[in-house]
């Protein structure tokens, strides 16, 4: 890769200078390992999970909207951003990791370009099921990278082809199809729009959304279920803030630097939601569904009779803390532990931890008690507050039909494959469903 | 990983203020007396807003960071004493923005802060009291308040 030559002589370069939009809210410095919330603002991966509240939900640090999964990294931005600062990036890598060590705890690696010259150079190309790669670096590390690699073979079959063929023309081809340099930006010269692709259309992307499982998308590629919680389409996982708003400081930095593409691309999709629109009469557009749905965060949190796993997240959705019923694996030595909530235990997910964790199916997992003092705090803590007693009653509704499968009605049988149907949802797509039969 | 961040933050903060800052602001880290900078404590000034009864005065207030922010909000202090509805007897200031289960998120830099408290000055909360006789005298007497702020705005004249 041309710009590891440069990555060699990091002691002595100057850091390049970051653009307003690539800096962490919350360190002030450029985003590392960048995570994107459901409400479209970046931070990064630590300086999110810092701010998250281990009691009860957290709040996004910039707009303050609630949510209560701890997103994966966005590796699309992750790769973009290495590419734009190569320098400055991994000076940030080499500080972080620094603390990562000292503390034992680590975020996920994501190849072995951000991992530093201990890892050999073999396993260059990696799909993007790789993203949680157990490429340790750490201290700590025992495993071989190549054991690591068979161990994640479930999750890249589960992936789709496309994926990876996205992924080899972003690693062999982007040196040809290079754009002309952009003369606002001497450090975007290296990008070129297949590193800005959405997972789903392989075209440009135009007001990207990210998802829980840290994957982009345009707005209107993301097919909105009619029963189902909204489902990320490569990894199948379900993504429970509702539908995620445009992550707008990506959105603004596509429309500056691929102008010409982006405008096109946005009068193509302005042409289809026209044509829909006309089809379908009265009904709903893209974009307009796309702000609906809010609301969905919390209704389950406010449940009174679930238990808390205080300060314990899942690390497959990323419930942070664990609600319900948690799991531990007993064979996971890694300071972070590793734990699942009880729909993730139920579906059996197949995902490495998010703190890199060596976790494997063949780990056993047991069930933890939550602690009866905990649950009585958080009860206190988060106020069995008036306002709130709707919330509950259906919350509470909503986990006895989880819980008990035997009593569900017949439209939510199918949803019941593990993830939570919101009320709100329900109700939502019940209104959708009416105004499109009146419109018909 | 619960190493905090505080200190990385509070440098990039100073090296912004030092870049732009309202105009007649005052901040910079304490210096300790083996000449040594306490990122985690910082003297700040806040001028009265032009226009308003707290003109002419410029007040001073300390910031006080823990190893937990930018997670939780500094401690605003204001001298003990200090008169003004939403400050507690004891200097600290009650402001929305400040309170971590309120209004507090991580993106507030220093800066919005003091422009914060320079606003709450001449627009006090009379929903969430912090002291008796500001309250009092906001609610019950404009005259004699009027009167204190502007006593107060000549006891911190600019420091030069």
């Amino acid at each position: 890769m041309e710009d590891q030559t440069v990555l060699t002589v990091k002691s002595n370069a100057e850091p390049e200078k970051i653009s307003h939009s690539f800096r962490c809210c919350i360190c002030l410095d450029l985003l590392y390992k960048p995570i994107v919330l459901s409400c479209g603002h970046i931070s990064c991966f630590w300086c999110v999970h810092r701010s998250m509240n281990g009691l009860r939900e957290s709040h996004c640090p910039i707009c303050r909207r609630p949510y209560n999964h701890f997103p994966s990294i966005c590796v699309m931005l992750h790769r973009l951003l290495l590419k734009m600062y190569p320098i400055a990036y991994k000076m940030r890598e080499i500080e972080i990791l620094e603390d990562e060590r000292r503390y034992d705890f680590f975020s996920p690696q994501l190849d072995n370009h951000a991992c530093g010259p201990l890892v050999d150079n073999e396993c260059h190309h990696l799909n993007d099921s790789m993203q949680f790669s157990g490429i340790f670096c750490g201290s700590s590390s025992k495993t071989g990278s190549h054991e690591n690699m068979e161990q994640l073979q479930p999750v890249s079959v589960a992936m789709k082809n496309g994926t990876s063929e996205q992924s080899s023309i972003e690693g062999i081809t982007v040196a040809g199809k290079k754009l002309p340099p952009n003369e606002l930006n001497d450090n975007c010269k290296q990008i070129s729009i297949v590193d800005v692709l959405c997972t789903a259309c392989k075209q440009l992307l135009i007001r990207p959304v990210v998802l829980n499982c840290g994957h982009v998308y345009c707005e209107t590629c993301i097919i909105t279920p009619t029963v189902q919680q909204l489902k990320c389409e490569v990894c199948q996982c379900l993504n429970p803030n509702g539908f995620p708003k445009v992550c707008l400081e990506l959105d603004q930095f596509l429309e500056e630097q691929f102008s010409k593409e982006y405008a096109l691309r946005r009068d193509v999709i302005l042409n289809h939601e026209f044509a829909t629109m006309c089809s379908m009469g009265a009904g709903k557009s893209g974009f307009i569904s796309s702000s609906g749905a809010k609301g969905e965060h919390s209704s389950w949190l406010a449940d009174a009779h679930s238990k808390v796993h205080v300060g314990v997240g899942c690390d497959s959705c990323g419930m942070y803390p664990i609600f319900g019923d948690g799991y531990r694996c007993k064979d996971c030595k890694e300071a972070s532990g590793f734990d699942l909530c009880r729909d993730c235990y139920i579906t059996r997910s197949k995902l490495p931890g998010r703190f890199n964790q060596q976790h494997t199916p063949e780990h056993r997992l047991e069930l933890v008690e939550s602690s009866i003092f905990f649950d009585m705090m958080m009860r206190y803590v988060t106020g069995q507050r008036e306002d709130r007693s709707a919330a509950v009653v259906r919350a509470d509704d909503v986990f006895e039909e989880n819980g008990s499968p035997a009593t569900l009605p017949d439209n939510a049988q199918e949803s019941a494959s593990g993830a939570l149907t919101t009320p709100t949802t329900n109700s939502d797509n019940l209104t959708d469903q009416n105004n499109t039969d009146s419109a018909s | 990983m619960s190493g905090g961040i505080a200190r990385g933050r509070l440098a990039e903060e100073r090296k912004s203020w030092r870049k732009n800052h309202p105009h007649g602001f005052v901040a910079k880290p304490e210096t300790l007396p083996d000449g040594s900078v306490n990122l985690m404590v910082w003297h700040c000034t806040i001028p009265g807003k032009a226009g308003t009864d707290w003109e002419g005065g410029f007040f001073p207030l300390t910031l006080h960071f823990s190893e937990d922010y930018p997670s939780k909000p500094p401690k605003c202090k204001f001298p003990q004493g200090f008169f003004h509805p939403n400050v507690y007897p004891s200097g600290t200031v009650c402001l929305s923005i400040l309170n971590e289960d309120n209004g507090w998120r991580p993106a507030i830099t220093v800066k919005q802060i003091l422009v914060g408290i320079q606003d709450l000055l001449d627009q006090p909360n009379p929903a969430d009291p912090a002291q008796t006789e500001g309250y009092h005298l906001f609610i019950q007497d404009a005259a004699e308040y009027k009167r204190r702020v502007r006593q107060q705005a000549k006891q911190y004249p600019a420091l030069l």
